[in-house]
C-alpha cells in the first residue's frame, strides 16, 4: 500500500452507534474495523446495499460524526481523534462533500448566491462583489447562469439541484469531495449531467473523489477502484476493472449478478447468485481478515478461503 | 395515426417542404430561463395568505379591535373609572338606533303598583314608555311597565351610555375597549416573552441534544407539573394583584410549548443534509443555529404565537373570573365578565358584550393563524398561486 | 403456454388524462393507446412526470381528485374502465387486476396481521375462515415467504422491504387476477432484493398465465422483464416494441438518450446525457415536446407533432427522423457501440 500517493487514509474504523439505556442498550456497527486508502486524483466508490455503512464511513471520515475507533489521515495528517478548531479548519478546507437529496440539502430560505457563497464568506472573503464573482464563475462552471443566483432552491429542477451542492462543494477548492449518491435521487436523462459535470471537474481541478453509491454500474463507469461494503464491513477492494473481471467475495458475485442490463436477450436467462453468510462462509473456527490476494487486489477472507482464492487464481 | 414507413406516405405528408426538415439541434440545450421573479419565502406565504379571505377577514377584525381598543376609550367623553351614583345599571343606548327601538335604554320593570306610577319621584315624568300589563296581586293593582331607564334614573336628558353602565355606573362601552386594551397588552407580552424563553430554551436543548437535552427537558416537564393556579395565587401574594403577576402567571409555563416545538423543529432540521453540508463547510454551531435551522422554524413560531394569544386573552379572563383578575378599578374583559355575571339576569347586557368581543376576537385570532399556517406551510411552497 | 397467445385482454385507446393544478391544467397523459395481450409483460418506461403512473391509476380507477380523463378509453372484459361505477370498480380491482406498488409499507395496514391482510381479500369471495387461512398460507409460500406459518401472524413492520413487497404481491394474488399491475415495485429495494422480487414475478407470470403491467424508469429491470415496451416521454408514448426491437434498433431520439445516458458495467465513453429538463406540462410545447432537448431536432419538430412511423409489425416510433425527407441520422455512438458489444456477446456464449 506504501508505495502509493495515498492522499486518504482510513485504519480499522469502527463507528457505533448505542441507542436505549439499561436494559435496552443497543449497539449497532455501522462501521466495523474498515480500512482503505484513496490515492490522490483517483475516484474511489464504495458501494453496498442500505445499511452497510457507506454513508456512514463518508459521514465519519468528513466528522459529521465522531469515530468510535480507529484513525483517518488526510494528506498525512490525523483528521481523527480530539477535535481541535484548527484540525476541523483543515478537514473543512480540504474535504468537501455532496449529498444525495437535492432537495433535502439545500437550505430552502437561502438564495443561490447565499448557499454557494457560504463556503467562502465563512474563508473570510468579506468583499461582497468578489464574493459575487466567485460564485458567478462557479454557477457558471456547474452549467448555470447569473440569473440563477438570486432564485431560491424550489424553483430548480432536482438535475439543477444538484449542481448548486457540487458548486457549494466546489467553490472552497477542495482537495478531495466525498459524493453520497450524488446521482441516485435523479432521473436517468439527469443523472448523466450530474457524472459528466463531475468527471469534467475532477479532470480539470485535479480532484480526488470518494464516491458513494448502491448503484454497481454507476460506480463502475466512475471510479477507478472499487470498495463492496457489506453490513459495516469492507468484503472486497480492486481496480474497477479487476472487481468486475474476477470478483473474489461470494457477496461481490451476488451483487454483480443482481444488476440489471439493458439487454433483453440475455437478461431473461441470466442467472442470480444468492449470498447467504451463514451458508457460504464458516467463521467459527478461523477468522478473516483482509488480505492483498493480488496487487491491489484485497479480500475479506479466512485462510483455508485464502488457500481456495489462490488455487483459483493459479 | 400510424403511417407505414416503406410505403408511399399520404398527401399531407409528402407536401411538407424539405425546408422543413433542416436540423435545428444543437449540442448543448441550456436550461430553461426563468419566466418569473424570484419570490422569497415571506413574500410567497404572505401572497398565499392574501388568498385566503377567511384569513384576510380575520386579519382587519383584528386590526379594527386593536384600533377600537385604541381610540374608543378616549372619545366616549367618559373615563373608566368615572362613577355615576343617579346612572346605576344602566341599559345601552346608542343615538340614532334608539329610534328603531333596539338599544333605546329602556328596560321593563315588573310588579310595580299602579298607583305609584303616579308619583314623580318613583317615576319622573315622561319615563313610563308603554304599560305592557295589569294584574291584580292580593287585591293591589299591580303593572309591569317599560319605562324609559335613563329618565327612570334621572340621568340629564342627551347622555348616552352605549353599552350601558355598570353597577357603579361606569360607561361600558369605554371599560369594555379599555379592558380589550389590557387584555391584548397582557396577551401581546406574555406571548412575546414566551416565544423568546421557548425559543432559546428549545434551541439549545434541540440543537446539543444528549445530556443537556435530557437535563432542560426533565426541568420543562416539572415545572409543567406545578399547579397553576397556585402558582398565580403565589404570585399575587407576592407581587399584589397587577398586570405583573398575570403576565409572570402567564409566562412560568406558557413556554413550555414553545420549546418544546423548538426543541422538535431542531431535531427535525439538525440532521437535514443542508445542515450537514454547513458543518461540512465549517459553518459554527451559532451560525448554524441562527442561519440554518432557526429560520425553517419561524413558520410553526409564527403560528404558534399568534394561537397563543387567544390563549392567553382566555387564560387572562379566566383568572380575572376566578377573581385573581387585574386590580380594579382597572378593568379586563375577564373582570368584566366577572361582573357582568353577577347580574346576569337583570342586566344581560353587562355579560354579553363582552363576551361577543372576546368570542370575536378569539375566533379572528384563530382563523388568522390557520391562515397563516396553511401559508407558511413549506410543503405548499411556490405553489403557484 | 397461453390458451390464446394473441387475445387481447385489456387495451387502451387514447386515453387523455389532465391535472386540475394552481395556474391551469396539467396535460399528463395525452393520447396514450396500447393493448395487453394474455399472458405477456409490457412494460412502460419514462422518467418521473412523463405519465406513466397517471396511466394506471387511470385503468385502477385511483386516480387522485384532480384528474380528469378528458378522453379515451380503457376496455377490458367489454367495460369502458375509466367509466364503470366505483362499486364495479372495486369487484375488478384486486379480483381480476392485482396492483403492486413501489412503497410496500403504505400499501400495508401497519395495524394488522399480514395473514388477515391476505386472507381479508379471500373472505371477500365468500370463502370460508379455514379456507382462506390455508389459502393464504398457500399464497405466502408461493412468493417466497419462509416460515409462512410463523409469519402468518405476524405484522407488517417485522418483515424487510423485499418481504413486505413479497406480501403485497402474495396479496395482489390472493384474488386471483388475471392482470397484475406493477407500479415500482422494485424501486425502493436493494439490487438483491430486486433482483429476487423480479424473478419472483417472472415465476408467479408463467405459473399463473399472467398478463403484467410494469412500470419502472430502470432500463435494466425492463430489459429482466418486459415482453413489449412502451416508452414514454410528456405524456406520450414516443415509442413501442418488442424489447429486442427497443434495446437492438431504437428509433426515437428520446429512447436512444435514455438508453445512452445510463452507463452499463462496460461503458467507458463519456455519458451522452439528455441536457435541459423535461417542459413543463401545463403549457406543452408545439410541436414534439422533445424537440428543445433533442440534439437531433428537425424545423418541423419544433411546429408539428409527429406523426407513429411504422417500423415493423409491432414497432412504432413518433419521430420526424423517419420521415422521407429528414437527413439521415444514426444512433449516438456509445449506443451503436454497446448494442455491437451486446450482440458480439451473444454470439460468443
Amino acid at each position: 500500500m506504501a508505495e502509493h500517493d495515498n492522499i486518504l487514509e482510513v485504519r480499522n474504523l469502527c463507528q457505533h452507534f448505542t441507542t436505549g439505556r439499561g436494559r435496552h442498550r443497543m449497539t449497532v456497527k455501522a462501521v466495523d474495523d474498515v480500512s482503505f486508502d484513496v490515492r490522490r486524483a483517483e475516484t474511489f466508490g464504495l458501494v453496498g446495499e442500505s445499511g452497510c455503512g457507506k454513508t456512514t464511513t463518508g459521514r465519519t471520515i468528513i466528522r459529521l460524526y465522531d469515530p468510535t475507533s480507529g484513525t483517518v489521515h488526510f494528506g498525512g495528517r490525523e483528521i481523527s481523534g480530539p477535535m481541535t478548531a484548527e484540525k476541523r479548519r483543515y478537514l473543512t478546507d480540504n474535504i468537501a462533500m455532496i449529498f444525495q437529496d437535492p432537495i433535502e440539502s439545500l437550505n430552502p430560505r437561502m438564495t443561490i448566491e447565499e448557499i454557494v457563497g457560504e463556503g467562502l464568506r465563512m474563508r473570510g472573503v468579506k468583499d461582497k462583489n468578489e464574493l459575487h464573482r466567485q460564485v458567478i464563475e462557479m454557477l457558471y462552471k456547474v452549467g448555470l447562469t447569473e440569473e440563477h443566483a438570486t432564485r431560491y432552491p424550489h424553483e430548480f429542477s432536482g438535475g439543477q439541484r444538484q449542481r448548486v451542492g457540487i458548486a457549494r462543494a466546489m467553490i472552497i477548492r477542495p482537495q478531495m469531495i466525498i459524493a453520497d449518491e450524488p446521482v441516485s435521487a435523479l432521473d436517468v436523462s439527469i443523472q448523466a449531467q450530474v457524472i459528466n459535470l463531475l468527471n469534467d471537474l475532477k479532470a480539470e481541478m485535479g480532484l480526488t473523489i470518494l464516491f458513494i453509491a448502491h448503484n454497481l454500474s454507476v460506480v463502475k463507469y466512475f471510479s477507478d477502484r472499487i470498495g463492496v461494503m457489506y453490513y459495516g464491513k469492507m468484503m472486497e477492494v480492486a481496480r474497477s476493472e479487476d472487481l468486475y473481471a474476477k470478483p473474489l467475495h461470494p457477496y461481490t458475485r451476488a451483487l454483480l449478478s443482481a444488476i440489471p442490463e439493458p439487454n433483453p436477450i440475455t437478461e431473461r436467462h441470466r442467472k442470480r447468485i444468492d449470498y447467504v453468510p451463514e451458508r457460504d462462509h464458516d467463521y467459527s473456527v478461523e477468522k478473516p481478515s483482509m488480505v492483498e490476494v493480488e496487487p491491489d487486489h484485497f479480500v475479506y477472507c479466512s485462510p483455508s478461503e485464502l488457500r481456495e482464492i489462490r488455487r483459483q487464481l493459479g | 395515426m400510424i403511417y407505414e414507413k416503406n410505403r408511399p406516405l399520404p398527401e399531407e405528408l409528402n407536401n411538407l417542404s424539405d425546408e422543413l426538415f433542416a436540423p435545428t439541434g444543437s449540442e448543448t440545450a441550456s436550461d430553461e430561463a426563468f419566466k418569473t421573479e424570484p419570490v422569497g419565502f415571506y413574500r410567497d406565504a404572505l401572497n398565499r395568505l392574501r388568498k385566503s379571505k377567511v384569513s384576510v377577514a380575520s386579519f382587519w377584525i383584528i386590526v379594527v379591535i386593536i384600533l377600537l381598543a385604541l381610540i374608543v376609550p378616549e372619545i366616549t367623553g367618559y373615563s373608566y373609572t368615572q362613577q355615576s351614583v343617579k346612572g346605576k345599571n344602566l341599559p345601552p343606548k346608542i343615538p340614532y338606533l334608539e329610534k328603531l327601538g333596539v338599544c333605546d335604554g329602556t328596560q321593563v320593570l315588573t310588579n310595580r303598583k299602579k298607583s305609584s306610577l303616579d308619583d314623580p319621584k318613583r317615576f319622573p315624568e315622561g319615563s313610563v314608555v308603554e304599560i305592557l300589563k295589569e294584574y291584580d296581586v292580593n287585591g293591589v293593582a299591580v303593572v309591569d311597565v317599560r319605562v324609559d331607564a335613563y329618565a327612570y334614573a334621572g340621568v340629564p336628558e342627551g347622555e348616552y351610555h352605549w353599552f350601558g353602565t355598570d353597577y357603579l355606573g361606569r360607561d361600558l362601552l369605554t371599560r369594555l375597549f379599555r379592558g380589550a386594551r389590557i387584555s391584548l397588552l397582557i396577551a401581546f407580552i406574555s406571548v412575546v416573552t414566551n416565544v423568546i424563553i421557548g425559543v432559546i430554551y428549545g434551541s439549545i436543548a434541540g440543537y446539543y441534544g444528549g445530556k443537556i437535552d435530557m437535563f432542560l427537558t426533565h426541568f420543562a416537564e416539572v415545572l409543567d407539573g406545578l399547579p397553576y393556579i397556585v402558582v398565580t395565587i403565589l404570585f399575587m401574594i407576592l407581587f399584589g394583584s397587577g398586570m405583573f403577576s398575570i403576565i409572570l402567571a402567564l409566562t412560568v409555563t406558557g413556554w413550555i410549548g414553545t420549546a418544546r416545538l423548538t426543541r422538535a423543529q431542531f431535531y427535525r432540521f439538525k440532521g437535514r443534509e443542508y445542515v450537514l453540508a454547513a458543518r461540512t463547510l465549517g459553518v459554527p454551531d451559532r451560525k448554524l443555529i441562527f442561519r440554518h435551522i432557526l429560520p425553517n422554524t419561524v413558520g410553526p413560531l409564527i403560528t404558534r404565537a399568534m394561537i397563543a394569544i387567544p390563549g392567553a386573552i382566555f387564560s387572562e379572563s379566566f383568572l380575572a373570573y376566578i377573581g385573581l383578575g387585574i386590580k380594579p378599578p382597572e378593568p379586563s374583559i375577564g373582570t368584566l365578565l366577572s361582573v357582568g355575571q353577577d347580574v346576569l339576569l337583570q342586566y344581560p347586557t353587562q355579560t354579553l358584550f363582552p363576551a361577543v368581543l372576546i368570542s370575536v376576537l378569539m375566533i379572528a385570532f384563530n382563523l388568522f393563524s390557520n391562515g397563516l399556517r396553511d401559508a407558511m406551510d413549506p410543503t405548499r411552497r411556490g405553489e403557484d398561486v | 403456454m397461453a390458451v390464446n397467445p394473441n387475445e387481447t385482454i385489456l387495451s387502451v385507446e387514447d386515453l387523455t388524462i389532465s391535472f386540475k393544478a394552481y395556474g391551469g391544467m396539467v396535460r399528463a397523459v395525452r393520447g396514450v393507446s396500447f393493448d395487453l395481450k394474455r399472458g405477456e409483460t409490457v412494460a412502460i418506461v419514462g422518467e418521473s412526470g412523463s405519465g406513466k403512473s397517471v396511466s394506471i391509476k387511470s385503468i385502477m380507477g385511483i386516480l387522485p381528485a384532480n384528474a380528469v380523463v378528458e378522453g379515451g378509453r380503457v376496455m377490458y372484459d367489454g367495460m369502458d374502465l375509466t367509466k364503470v361505477s366505483e362499486e364495479e370498480m372495486h369487484k375488478i380491482r384486486g379480483h381480476r387486476i392485482g396492483l403492486v406498488f413501489q412503497d410496500p409499507m403504505s400499501a400495508l395496514n401497519p395495524i394488522m396481521k399480514v395473514g388477515k391482510q391476505i386472507t381479508e381479500v379471500l373472505r371477500h369471495k365468500k370463502m370460508d375462515k379455514a379456507a382462506a387461512d390455508a389459502r393464504a398460507l398457500e399464497l405466502m409460500k408461493a412468493v417466497g415467504i419462509p416460515d409462512a406459518e410463523k409469519r402468518f401472524n405476524q405484522y407488517p413492520f417485522q418483515f424487510s422491504g423485499g418481504m413486505r413487497q413479497r406480501i403485497v404481491i402474495a396479496i395482489a394474488l390472493a384474488g386471483d387476477p388475471e392482470i397484475l399491475i406493477c407500479d415500482e415495485p422494485t424501486t425502493a429495494l436493494d439490487v438483491t432484493v430486486q433482483a429476487k422480487i423480479l424473478d419472483l414475478i417472472n415465476q408467479i407470470k408463467e405459473e399463473r398465465n399472467l398478463s403484467v403491467i410494469f412500470i419502472t424508469h430502470d432500463l435494466g429491470v425492463v430489459a429482466h422483464m418486459a415482453d413489449r415496451v412502451n416508452v414514454m416521454y410528456a405524456g406520450k408514448i414516443v415509442e413501442t416494441g418488442t424489447a429486442e426491437e427497443i434495446f437492438f434498433e431504437p428509433a426515437h431520439p428520446y429512447t436512444w438518450a435514455l438508453l445512452s445516458s445510463v452507463p452499463d458495467l462496460q461503458t467507458r465513453e463519456r455519458l451522452a446525457s439528455i441536457p435541459g429538463t423535461p417542459p413543463n406540462m401545463i403549457f406543452p410545447p408545439k410541436g414534439d415536446a422533445f424537440a428543445a432537448r433533442n440534439r437531433y431536432a428537425l424545423k418541423i419538430d419544433f411546429e408539428k407533432e409527429p406523426p407513429y412511423f411504422r417500423l415493423s409489425d409491432t414497432h412504432l416510433a413518433a419521430t420526424w427522423l423517419l420521415h422521407p425527407k429528414a437527413p439521415k441520422v444514426e444512433m449516438p455512438e456509445i449506443l451503436k457501440e454497446r448494442i455491437k458489444r451486446m450482440k458480439e456477446a451473444m454470439a460468443d456464449g
